[in-house]
C-alpha cells in the first residue's frame, strides 16, 4: 500500500545514526573524564596518607608570586583624533641601584584611543629596552624586571590620575589608574552605545515576541519587503560593534546581541507575512506564536544572552568599588575589589563552562546508558560521597593536579586556570547528584511515548528527558555555583594572593603572562583580619558586591530553569 | 493437552489460528520471562490485515505484555527476555538486528494512560513526522490538520493548537495520542486498554474512531470490556495465565466458544 507520508522527503538515516553514535560516544567520554577526576583524586588522598616515603610533595603555592613585574595602565588617550599629542606626553623615571651604581632612566607613554594595543618594557642592567612606547587606554602592561633589586617608579609629567592628588603614582603598587572619564570625555564615548544598543534592540523585541499584541507589532508591518536592507544593516552594526569595540567580551556580546536580533526580528516578520496571507489579524495572539517559527528556541537564546550580555556590557562602565579601584593598602575607603572582582568571575566562569557539560554529561551516562554493574555502583557511592567531601581537600587535589608541574600535574600554576578548574571539579558531585535525581524523576511513561513514535535513545535523552530534567538539572548547578561562589579555603591552598593591584589574565597560565590573582571572598577574609576597623567595613561592602554577583550569574542558571519549567506546566 | 494450575485445567496455548484475508504480523509460539518468572508461554497470534483484533483475559495474564513484544518496547526492560518469533511480511521483528525505529515506526503504540508530550498540541502530532522526515511547513501543517481530524478531535483544538497537549482532558489527550500515532501512518496500531481511563462518551467517540482507522490501519486493541471487544473487532484472542486459550472471529467466540475456560470468561462466571 502507497501511503500519503512517504511523499515527504526522508530524513537522512545514516545522519541519523552518525548522530546517535556521536551523542552516546559524548556522554560517555563525559562520564570517563569525570571518573578520571575522581579516581585521581581519591588517589590524591590515599598517596600522602597511606604510603610512606611521599614527603614535601605539597606545600604552599605562594612561592610562585613573582616580585619584578609592574603593572601600569592610564585610562585618558592623550592623541586627538589626528594622531597629534593633545597634551605633553606621560614621563616616568625609573630608578633602581645598579652594580655599577645608581641608574635613572626616563619611559615616554603615549596612550593612545585604541584599546588592547601594548608594549611592554624589560627593565634589565643594560637599562630599559625602549624609551618610548604607545599604549593603549585602559590596557595594562608590564615592566619586567630581571634585577634583584627594588626598582622605582616615578611619574614626572603628563596627565595625572585622578585618584592620586600628590601628583604620583601610588608609591606602593605602581599602578597608575584612571578614573571614569571613558563615557563622558574623549571619542571613545560611541563605542559602548553601540553595544547597549544591540542589547535593547534585542531586549524590546524579546519582549514584544513574548507577549505580543497588534500594537507592539504595527513598527514590524512597515518593515515588509525590506528583509534585504535589513539584514544587511544589522550584519554590518555586528561587525561594527566587534570591529571597533576592540573584541573585547562586552563589544562581542553587543555584536551577539545584534546578530541574535535580526534572525529574531526577520523570523518575526515572515511570521507576520504568513499570517497576513492567510487573511488572518496579527491579532491572533497564539497563531502569531505559532507562526514565527522556532520561537522557543529563539526566546530562549534571547533571554539568556540578554542576562549574560547585561551582566558583562555594564562592565564597561566603571563602578568605582567594583571595576574600578584596586586595593589601596594606606587608605581603606580608597580601595576597590578590581582585581578580586574580576578573579572571581573568571573563576566561575571557568568552573562552570568545565563542570556543567561534563556533570550533565556524566550524569545521563550514569542514569541512562550505563548498565548496574558492580562499577557502576560503586561509582556511583563515591560521587555520593564526593558532594559531602570538605572543599579543603578539593582544594589539596587542585594543588597536586593543576598547580603543580610533574607526576599528574599539569602545572598551571597558582593561576586562575587551575582555581577554575580546582573550583569546577568541586562542583561536579553536586551537579552529578542533582542531574541524576532529575533525570530519575522523568516518568516512564515520556520514555515510552517518544520510543512509541520511533525515537532513538539519543532522541529520547535530548528531546525529551533532557528538557524535563533541566529545572532540576539547573537548580543543582545553582546550589552548586552557590556554594563554590563563597569558597576560600581551596583557592587558598590553590594560591590565590592577598594582594593583587591589576586584572588578573584568565589564559595566564597558558600564555605566561603574570599568573597571580585573587577573588573577593580571600579578600574579605584577609580585610577582616586587618586591625584597622575601616577594613572591616570594606570587608562588608565586599560581601555585598559578592552576594549580588552571585545572584548576577546565577540569573542565567534561573533564565533556564524558568523557561523549561514553564514549558512543562503552563 | 492442559495443564493443571491452581485446581483449574488450563489449556496449552491454540494453534488454531485461522483467519480470512491477508496476515499483516504473525506471532509464532513465543515464550517469554520477566527476570525467572514466565508471563508467556508458547502464544501465537495472527494479525489480520486491515481488521481489529481484540485481546481479552483476566489481569496480568500476559496481554499488554504480548502487545508490547510486538512493537519491541519490553525491550526497555532490561529483565526481560524472550523465546519465539514475531514476522511481519518478510522483516523478522524478533532478530537481534531488526531496525527498532523502523519497527516503531510501522507499528504505533496508544498506551492505557494518555501520555501526550509535554509539548504543544502541534508539536505532539508533529514531533514523529519530522523524526523521521522533513516536511515543508506547510506539508506539516496539512498532515497536523488531517491527523486531528482523523482522530476526532479537531474540531475541539483547532484554536489552541499552541496550548499544551498536556492541558487536554484525558479523553483529548487519548484522542490526541491516536492523532500522534496515526500522524506518522504505521501499517499496524498496538492499543492497549485506551478506554480505560475514559467516560463512556468518550469511549463511544473512541470506538467509533477504531471502526473508521480499521479502512486504513491494522488495529490490535487489548480490553476489559466483552462488549466493546464485541463491538469492535473481527477477530478475538482469550487468554489466560500467559497462555492464547482460544483465537477465532469475534462472532464465533460469543457465540459459540470452543473452550471451556472461554465460556466462562466472557459469560462473567470466572474465578
Ligand atoms: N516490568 C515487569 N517486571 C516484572 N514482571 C512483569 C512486568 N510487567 C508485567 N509483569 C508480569 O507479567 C505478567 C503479565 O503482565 P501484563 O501486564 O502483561 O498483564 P495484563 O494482561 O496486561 O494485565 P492487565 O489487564 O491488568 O493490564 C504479570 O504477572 C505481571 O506481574
Ligand atoms: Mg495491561
Amino acid at each position: 500500500m502507497k501511503k500519503d507520508i512517504d511523499t515527504l522527503k526522508k530524513r537522512s538515516r545514516r545522519r541519523r545514526d552518525v548522530v546517535e553514535q556521536a551523542g552516546s560516544a559524548s556522554l560517555a567520554l563525559s562520564g570517563l573524564v569525570g571518573m578520571f577526576f575522581l579516581v585521581v583524586l581519591v588517589w590524591q588522598i590515599a598517596i600522602p596518607t597511606f604510603i610512606d616515603g611521599e614527603n614535601g610533595e605539597i606545600s604552599a603555592a605562594s612561592e610562585f608570586i613573582p616580585i619584578s613585574d609592574y603593572v601600569l595602565e592610564w585610562d585618558h588617550p592623550n592623541v586627538n583624533e589626528q594622531g597629534d599629542l593633545k597634551t605633553e606626553p606621560i614621563v616616568l623615571t625609573i630608578t633602581w641601584e645598579g652594580q655599577t651604581g645608581a641608574q635613572t632612566h626616563d619611559l615616554e607613554i603615549v596612550v593612545t584611543a585604541n584599546r588592547g594595543e601594548k608594549e611592554d618594557v624589560q627593565i634589565s642592567e643594560e637599562g630599559l629596552s625602549t624609551t618610548s612606547i604607545e599604549v593603549g587606554k585602559k590596557t595594562k602592561f608590564y615592566l619586567k624586571s630581571v634585577l634583584d633589586v627594588p626598582v622605582s617608579v616615578e611619574q614626572r609629567s603628563g596627565p595625572v590620575p585622578a585618584a592620586d592628588a600628590s601628583g604620583n603614582p601610588h608609591v606602593s603598587s605602581f599602578v597608575v589608574s584612571g578614573d571614569v572619564a571613558v563615557l563622558i570625555s574623549n571619542g571613545s564615548a560611541v563605542f559602548e552605545p553601540l553595544e547597549m544598543a544591540g542589547w535593547t534592540s534585542l531586549l524590546v523585541l524579546t519582549f514584544i515576541v513574548s507577549r505580543p499584541t497588534e500594537r507592539r507589532l504595527a513598527p514590524l508591518v512597515r518593515c515588509y519587503g525590506r528583509e534585504r536592507q535589513i539584514r544587511g544593516i544589522i550584519l554590518l552594526l555586528a561587525i561594527f560593534t566587534i570591529v571597533i569595540g576592540q573584541t573585547t567580551l562586552s563589544a562581542f556580546l553587543g555584536g551577539l546581541c545584534w546578530l541574535l536580533f535580526g534572525v529574531a526580528l526577520l523570523r518575526t516578520i515572515e511570521g507576520m507575512e504568513r499570517l497576513q496571507n492567510q487573511g488572518r489579524s496579527l491579532t491572533e495572539v497564539k497563531r502569531l506564536k505559532h507562526s514565527i517559527s522556532d520561537r522557543e528556541g529563539l526566546l530562549l537564546w534571547s533571554r539568556m544572552l540578554l542576562v549574560s550580555a547585561c551582566f558583562f556590557i555594564p562592565l564597561d562602565i566603571d563602578i568605582p568599588f567594583l571595576t574600578e579601584r584596586y586595593q589601596d593598602i594606606f587608605q581603606p575607603y580608597a580601595s576597590g575589589i578590581r582585581s578580586a572582582f574580576f578573579g572571581t568571575v573568571w573563576v566561575m566562569s571557568i568552573a562552570m563552562l568545565v563542570s556543567m557539560p561534563i556533570s550533565i554529561g556524566a550524569a545521563i551516562y550514569l542514569e541512562e546508558y550505563a548498565a548496574p554493574t558492580r562499577t557502576t555502583k560503586l561509582i556511583q557511592a563515591l560521587v555520593t560521597n564526593l558532594a559531602g567531601v570538605p572543599s579543603i581537600v578539593f582544594g589539596m587535589f587542585g594543588l597536586a593536579i593543576f598547580v603543580k608541574q610533574g607526576g599528574i600535574g599539569l602545572g598551571l600554576g597558582p593561576s586562575i586556570l587551575a582555581a577554575g578548574l580546582t573550583m569546577g571539579v568541586m562542583a561536579m558531585p553536586i551537579i552529578v547528584l542533582a542531574s541524576q535525581e532529575a533525570l530519575r524523576s522523568v516518568p516512564r511513561s515520556l520514555r515510552e511515548s517518544a520510543y512509541g513514535v520511533g525515537c532513538t535513545q539519543w532522541q529520547v535523552v535530548k528531546d525529551h528527558v533532557l528538557p524535563s530534567a533541566m529545572p532540576g538539572i539547573m537548580t543543582g548547578s545553582i546550589l552548586a555555583m552557590s556554594r563554590i561562589m563563597g569558597e576560600a579555603a581551596p583557592l587558598v591552598v590553590v594560591g590565590a594572593a592577598a594582594l593583587v593591584l591589576f586584572d588578573p589574565e584568565p589564559l595566564a597560565a597558558l600564555t605566561g603572562g603574570n599568573l597571580n590573582f585573587t577573588v573577593i571572598p580571600i579578600q574579605i577574609y584577609f580585610w577582616t583580619s586587618e586591625p584597622e576597623h575601616a577594613w572591616h567595613s570594606m570587608a562588608a561592602a565586599a560581601s555585598i558586591a559578592l552576594i549580588l554577583l552571585l545572584i548576577a550569574m546565577n540569573s542565567i542558571a534561573i533564565v533556564l530553569r524558568q523557561h523549561f519549567r514553564k514549558r512543562l506546566n503552563s | 493437552m492442559s495443564e493443571k494450575i491452581g485446581g483449574e485445567h488450563v489449556p496449552d496455548s491454540t494453534r488454531a489460528l485461522d483467519v480470512d484475508g491477508d496476515i499483516d504480523l504473525m506471532v509464532d509460539d513465543l515464550d517469554l520471562w520477566y527476570a525467572d518468572k514466565q508471563a508467556l508461554f508458547g502464544v501465537s497470534l495472527p494479525i489480520a490485515k486491515n481488521a481489529v483484533t481484540a485481546l481479552i483475559g483476566p489481569s496480568g495474564c500476559g496481554k499488554s505484555t504480548l502487545l508490547r513484544t510486538i512493537n519491541r518496547m519490553n525491550d526497555l526492560i532490561p529483565i526481560c527476555r524472550y523465546e519465539g518469533t514475531i514476522t511481519k511480511g518478510d522483516v523478522e521483528i524478533t532478530a537481534k538486528d531488526a531496525d527498532l525505529v523502523e519497527i516503531r515506526k510501522n507499528i504505533g503504540m496508544v498506551f492505557q494512560r494518555p501520555n501526550p508530550f509535554p509539548k504543544s498540541i502541534y508539536e505532539n502530532v508533529g514531533y514523529g513526522v519530522r523524526l523521521h522526515y522533513q516536511p515543508s511547513r506547510e506539508e506539516l501543517d496539512e498532515i497536523i490538520e488531517k491527523s486531528l481530524k482523523r482522530a476526532a478531535i479537531w474540531s475541539e483544538v483547532a484554536d489552541r493548537l499552541h496550548d499544551l497537549g498536556t492541558s487536554l482532558s484525558g479523553g483529548q489527550q487519548q484522542r490526541l495520542c491516536i492523532a500522534r500515532t496515526i500522524a506518522i501512518e504505521p501499517d499496524i496500531i498496538l492499543m492497549d486498554e485506551p478506554c480505560s481511563a475514559l467516560d463512556p462518551i468518550a469511549t463511544a467517540a473512541i470506538e467509533e474512531l477504531i471502526l473508521e482507522l480499521k479502512k486504513d490501519f491494522t488495529v490490535v486493541i487489548v480490553t476489559h470490556s466483552m462488549s466493546q471487544a464485541a463491538r469492535v473487532s473481527d477477530y478475538t484472542g482469550f487468554m489466560y495465565l500467559g497462555r492464547m486459550v482460544e483465537f477465532s472471529k469475534t462472532d464465533k467466540i460469543f457465540s459459540d466458544p470452543a473452550e471451556e475456560l472461554t465460556k466462562r470468561y466472557i459469560t462473567g462466571r470466572f474465578g
